[in-house]
């Protein structure tokens, strides 16, 4: 432009310079033109990201990441009712007791609150040598009370436990059981010359324990302790061991079934062949179990028999015992995936949880199979778990010899099947993470346990069931959480209808298990966080996610950028060229006009 | 005593009867394995394994079981399964010389690929559900694609074309499915033996997949027990038909290969499967009642028939039963041991020539027309040679005819035009009245479902060919519905041609031991044959085209639009009042134009007027290009940095 600056203007007047001035308004056209087309294509930008837009159902995160929240800070906790009574004591104060079992609770509990504990109430009542009873009751009074006298105190604890089970049962069944199930333990003192110090302790069936001996004043300290492990121990823990199995390993599906699955491995039919009556020992001894069961899980049961399926282990020859022997070292072997078809279709099936329980006949090389414990011990069962599959049982024949060249076709006798029905059972409480002994030893003397029918004991059945609903809402809140997570880090992948009102209806039977739980409906807090668990499972394995229908923004930008970056281009260059222009003219114009006015 | 011991006696059958009662019935699950070997006429052998596993009436199918494998039991339960056939074949059934008309045949010659068909006992509304819900099942278990037979475009619901007359049948096959050990291995699983011990224990894969034809077959039907509250029975049929080619030594072209099992297949047998309730291998020779003796009457005889001039076995045979055609040697593998397997040899001494039953119309089908736009499907029906022989003809009116069946289905994107059907009766166009005794069709719907026709024609004894056409047009898919390798055409499935008056059975006159396998080829069976598979080319798009057509598309408009918008804002008198002053001189822009046009042309410089430096020209130049350069990479940098930041 600087070539321009020669060039005259005659006919303005000479102190105008035309470099830096005009005369002229500047035209407001081009500006006007450049800038409409830029608005308008602005306006178009919301229309653009709509009709691009996904659908994706609005998710409740807050409630998500406050019920994870919740769970984690405020770990659910079940009322339970403690009952001591005291018979046959002579001078004991009720109040003094219940602060010093509270104490001894506590000092057991290390103040933990684990989830899917009890949140207990202690009352104590002491009955004295006269009948005469001096009560503490619980904050929250319940409408069962003991009534005085019932129990006699020389007349307790003769004859066998079961029927000592079923008294107490009697004497404590006014309960309500509206605020959380209640638990007693009962404390006799025999004033026997003859009798020995010796101090029983039982463990029942049902919810009662009771603790009969002489002289159990003197020892007072010690059984006020003994009555609050009792507490602790059997009717809050279950007498499981606390890191033993936790509570994510519970064995049930997500739809709330266990399928147990029997499996009669013949490992080499040219030898033998055996085969049992399942059925009649389902109909018999399982269904009581199951029926127990039910409020946990819906427990269905198949067997079937298989041949030719060696272990893939090794087993050597012992001398000594007579027999082959296979160690614990070889545990993680014996299992032949290989080989052994124990699968359940799956169609069939469903989410439900598989249990496997083999029952595995050596084949003539290697009979009788024993197990070796680490201590070179004999097992007794002969068999092993692994945790959230399954257990094996080696069963060995009889008569180890094959006489004949065909391979004889046996049935396994019922004694025989009883006793592997009884060993599974045992493996079965273990997967549940209970103890299979009947009884239990600490530091203060031993309890006995009273087995029952039904495989579960009732104060073992609360157990499950509080661990049970806990796990579940466990299990639902972080299934929602990974969800919630999935959904916010892929922020444009289609989210159906489907799947909001899963997780809402999740949401809403997670609170409602809650509430439940913190009234003490055990079963229906159980039965909701199953079904909150299934929904958020329902929700994050929706086939809409697993197929990942995802429009990617690379996608999207490989779409439009064609059209879109050459003629944004255009329009935003025009119009800030305008702007610019229109800018520096004004000025120009309104030095003109600042000259003019000064001349 | 003796009263003591009527009364112990009557206990125990008390006993036993309760225990029959607690049971449900005393029958037991039972399994039983047979191998049928037969030499063909085409120097080829064929070896058809069968195993059968019944499980009794019972209420606890599906729950527990001994020999039965639960996986099946399970499957029927719960989707309500009457009857079905599973059957994954590769390699198609020769029917002119491995036989049209005999039981074997007609069950075992099954299309290429999968074909599956269910019968269930379910309201007619959940049909279609219970269909899709088996074959995700079934594609589970058997390690096959078997769920795209789930859409509603795959399967049909035949009526009488097919065979079992009933309105909750599905069909649907897959002619594209490659059939391999994957698909062996969890149908063996099924069996107690697998292929551990037995008869099974041939079954060496590489021998097997390298035949000529190989079709393993699962077909399952409940029976009703007609008692009040117990459940029905389960029958599982697992066959698996081989077709392999002997090695041959001999140097004489006319003469019949001699072959044993081993040399077959690389294995022998040890032992039965000790589960078997009977495991029987048997030799079935056709067509040589013109060498043999005509009676088997006498003992020498008999031997002669194992060992004679025309060939020889290399084990004695239990029995030999004898039927119109053929004969049929038993033999117990029993016997044999880890020491002295069982290994059946067959020796030819005589060249022999022999030709198999055949059904009484051979079918083929063919594509007719060009192009990618139109065609025409024809099936072809020729008499055979035995037509003359065979029975089932039916005398209407004193006139003798043949009925045949043909059912077909046809993808949606094959649009048949039924106005357009076609039948040649011996090269002359008949009318629909004339040969057509009943015909169904159910049309396609585009995307929705596949059309079917099935048709019955009543043909003349006497005839020669029949010729069925078919116009279709190709239709157009979406981009999605390609498969990947799209360019290879598409798979009509095959036709089913049945004869539903002529009946294949075998029955050997003697019938001592209730074997499976020769009960199943007592029973009639109706006579059918599959055509090709047909391959359609379609049109199939350029995969790309989206994405040019919007880089094409966009950046005109963006040109136009570009262009336009500079258009719009344009000064002109402004540009030629500058272009004036600046004519005189020109740019430094210009400048480097001439001289770059200069140098290509090769001249010389002709203006030396402007003595600017060209260096300083580009270097600005150049310093611009690379701010631009790091404009476009910065913004490169930066789409990448929060694209990936995601």
């Amino acid at each position: 432009m600087e070539e321009t600056s020669d060039r005259l203007n005659p006919g303005i007047t000479p102190e105008f310079d035309p470099k830096t001035m005009r005369s002229t308004k500047p035209g407001l056209k081009r500006l006007f033109i450049t800038s409409s087309v830029l608005f308008s294509f602005l306006l178009g930008v919301p229309f653009l990201w709509k009709s691009v837009e996904i659908y994706r159902s609005p998710l409740p995160f807050h409630d998500i990441d406050s019920l994870s929240d919740q769970l984690e800070s405020t770990p659910l906790r079940f009322p339970c009712n403690f009952h001591a009574v005291f018979v046959g004591f002579r001078s004991t104060d009720p109040d003094n007791l219940r602060s010093q079992i509270q104490d001894g609770i506590n000092q057991l509990t290390h103040q933990s609150s684990q989830c899917g504990s009890c949140d207990f109430s202690l009352s104590v009542t002491v009955q004295n040598r006269e009948d005469q009873c001096s009560d503490t009751l619980a904050h929250s009074s319940t409408t069962c009370s003991y009534c005085c006298g019932v129990i006699k105190r020389n007349g307790f604890g003769v004859g066998l436990d079961d029927t000592v089970d079923e008294s107490l049962n009697d004497v404590f069944s006014g309960c309500s059981e509206n605020s959380g199930k209640m638990y007693s333990v009962v404390v006799v003192n025999k004033e026997n010359a003859n009798g020995g110090d010796e101090v029983k302790a039982v463990v029942g069936k049902r919810r009662h324990a009771w603790i009969v001996g002489n002289g159990l004043e003197e020892r007072y300290g010690d059984i006020v302790a003994r009555v609050s492990e009792i507490f602790v121990q059997a009717f809050m823990n279950g007498g499981r061991e606390e890191d033993s199995i936790q509570g994510e390993f519970m064995p049930v599906g997500s739809d709330g079934k266990i399928v147990l699955s029997f499996s009669l491995l013949n490992s080499n039919p040219r030898d033998w062949v055996y085969d049992w009556d399942f059925q009649r020992i389902d109909e018999a001894l399982l269904a009581p179990v199951t029926k127990a069961l039910a409020p946990i899980a819906n427990i269905s049961v198949e067997s079937q028999v298989l041949y030719h399926t060696p272990k893939s282990s090794f087993s050597s020859w012992d001398k000594k015992l007579q027999s082959y022997i296979f160690r614990t070292s070889d545990l993680p072997f014996f299992v032949n995936s290989n080989e052994w078809h124990l699968d359940t279709s799956a169609g069939a099936s469903g989410r439900s949880k598989i249990l496997q329980f083999v029952v595995y006949i050596p084949s003539g090389k290697e009979c009788p199979l024993l197990l070796q414990l680490p201590n070179g011990e004999i097992s007794k069962t002969n068999g092993f778990i692994s945790p959230m599959w399954g257990g094996v049982i080696v069963w060995n024949p009889g008569n180890c010899d094959k006489d004949s060249e065909s391979p004889s076709r046996n049935t396994i006798s019922l004694q025989d099947l009883e006793q592997i029905v009884e060993i599974f059972l045992g493996q079965f409480r273990q997967l549940f993470g209970f103890k299979s002994e009947d009884n239990y030893t600490s530091g203060l003397g031993t309890y006995k346990i009273l087995p029952s029918e039904r495989g579960f004991t009732e104060w073992e059945l609360d157990v499950l069931s509080r661990k049970h609903t806990c796990f579940n809402l466990h299990s639902c809140s972080t299934t929602l959480g990974s969800l919630s997570r999935l959904v916010r880090s892929l922020p444009r992948m289609i989210i159906k209808d489907e799947i909001g009102e899963q997780v809402k209806y999740s949401l809403k039977a997670a609170k409602l298990a809650q509430s439940n739980a913190s009234l003490g409906g055990y079963s229906s807090s159980a039965s909701s966080s199953r079904e909150a668990r299934s929904l958020a499972e329902n929700a994050f394995f929706h086939p809409s996610i697993m197929s990942v229908s995802y429009f990617s923004y690379e996608h999207c930008f490989a779409v439009y950028s064609p059209f879109f970056l050459p003629v944004i281009g255009h329009v935003v260059l025009a119009a800030v060229r305008e702007w610019k222009r229109y800018k520096q003219e004004k000025a120009k114009y309104l030095t003109w006009l600042t000259r003019k006015k000064t001349t | 005593m003796a009263s003591l011991l009527r009364s112990l006696f009557l206990l125990l059958i008390v006993q036993s009867f309760l225990v029959a009662i607690a049971f449900g019935s005393n029958e037991v699950e039972e399994f039983s394995e047979a191998l049928l070997l037969k030499p063909l006429p085409d120097r080829k052998v064929l070896a058809h394994f069968h195993f059968e596993n019944r499980a009794p009436p019972s209420n606890s199918h599906g729950l527990h079981h001994h020999l039965f494998p639960k996986a099946i039991s399970q499957l029927v339960q719960k989707f309500r399964v009457k009857e079905m056939e599973l059957s994954f074949t590769q390699g198609r059934w020769n029917h002119e010389h491995w036989g049209g008309f005999d039981p074997l045949s007609s069950m075992n010659a099954k299309p290429v690929g999968v074909e599956l068909w269910a019968v269930f006992d379910v309201p007619q509304s959940q049909v279609d559900t219970s269909w899709k819900n088996l074959t995700h099942a079934l594609s589970g278990l058997f390690c096959a694609s078997i769920n795209f037979l789930e859409s509603s475009t795959s399967y049909a619901a035949p009526t009488w074309g097919f065979g079992p007359n009933s309105n909750k049948l599905r069909y649907g096959s897959l002619p594209r499915e490659a059939v391999c050990t994957e698909n062996l291995t969890p149908w063996l699983k099924l069996l107690p033996c697998r292929d551990k011990d037995g008869i099974s224990a041939l079954m060496n894969r590489p021998s097997v997949y390298r035949g000529f034809y190989h079709s393993q077959r699962l077909h399952l039907s409940t029976v009703e027990s007609g008692q009040e509250g117990l459940g029905s029975g389960i029958m599982l049929e697992q066959t698996l038909t081989v077709v392999l080619q002997p090695d041959t030594t001999s140097v004489e072209s006319n003469m019949q290969p001699s072959w044993s099992l081993s040399s077959l297949f690389g294995r022998k047998v040890v032992g039965r499967c000790v589960l078997a309730k009977s495991s029987n291998v048997y030799l079935q020779l056709e067509g040589l009642l013109g060498h043999g003796s005509k009676n088997v009457d006498t003992e020498i005889e008999a031997h002669g028939l194992w060992k004679n001039a025309d060939f020889e076995l290399s084990l004695k045979p239990e029995r030999v039963l004898r039927e119109s055609s053929s004969f049929l040697f038993i033999f117990d593998i029993d016997k044999s041991s880890d020491s002295e397997p069982f290994d059946l040899g067959l020796t030819w001494n005589l060249p022999s020539k022999w030709s198999c039953q055949q059904a009484p119309l051979h079918a083929s089908r063919f594509l007719m027309g060009s192009g990618n736009e139109r065609g025409a499907i024809a099936i072809l029906l020729k008499a055979t040679e035995s037509q003359e022989k065979l029975s089932g003809r039916d005398l209407t009116n004193g006139q003798c005819t043949i009925k045949a069946n043909i059912f077909q289905i046809f993808p949606w994107y094959i649009k048949v035009y039924y106005h357009t059907l076609q039948i040649f009766v011996d090269q002359q166009q008949k009318t629909d009245s004339e040969v057509l005794k009943k015909i169904n069709v159910s049309p396609s719907t585009d995307k929705v479902s596949s059309g079917m026709m099935e048709m019955m024609l009543e043909l003349p004894c006497e005839v020669k060919s029949v010729a069925i056409s078919i116009e279709y047009d190709k239709g157009f898919l979406h981009i999605d519905e390609y498969p990947p390798d799209a360019n290879q055409g598409f798979d009509i499935p095959s036709a089913l041609i049945s004869f539903p008056n002529h009946h294949a059975s075998l029955d050997f006159q003697e019938e001592l031991n209730k074997s499976p396998l020769l009960s199943s080829f007592k029973e009639k069976s109706l006579v059918r044959s599959y055509t090709e598979v047909l391959l359609v080319p379609l049109t199939t798009p350029d995969f790309s085209m989206p994405y040019n057509v919007i880089t094409i598309t966009c950046t005109i408009f963006a040109l136009y639009f570009g262009s336009l918008l500079n258009v719009l804002r344009r000064r002109i008198g402004e540009e030629e009042r500058f272009l004036k002053s600046q004519g005189k001189k020109t740019g430094g822009l210009k400048q480097l134009l001439s001289r770059i046009t200069a140098k290509i042309r090769g001249r010389p410089i002709e203006e030396q007027s402007s003595s600017e430096s060209p260096a300083a020209q580009s270097s600005v130049l150049s310093s611009k290009l690379i701010f631009k350069i790091i404009l476009v990479a910065g913004a490169a940098a930066a789409w990448q940095y929060f694209s990936t930041d995601k």
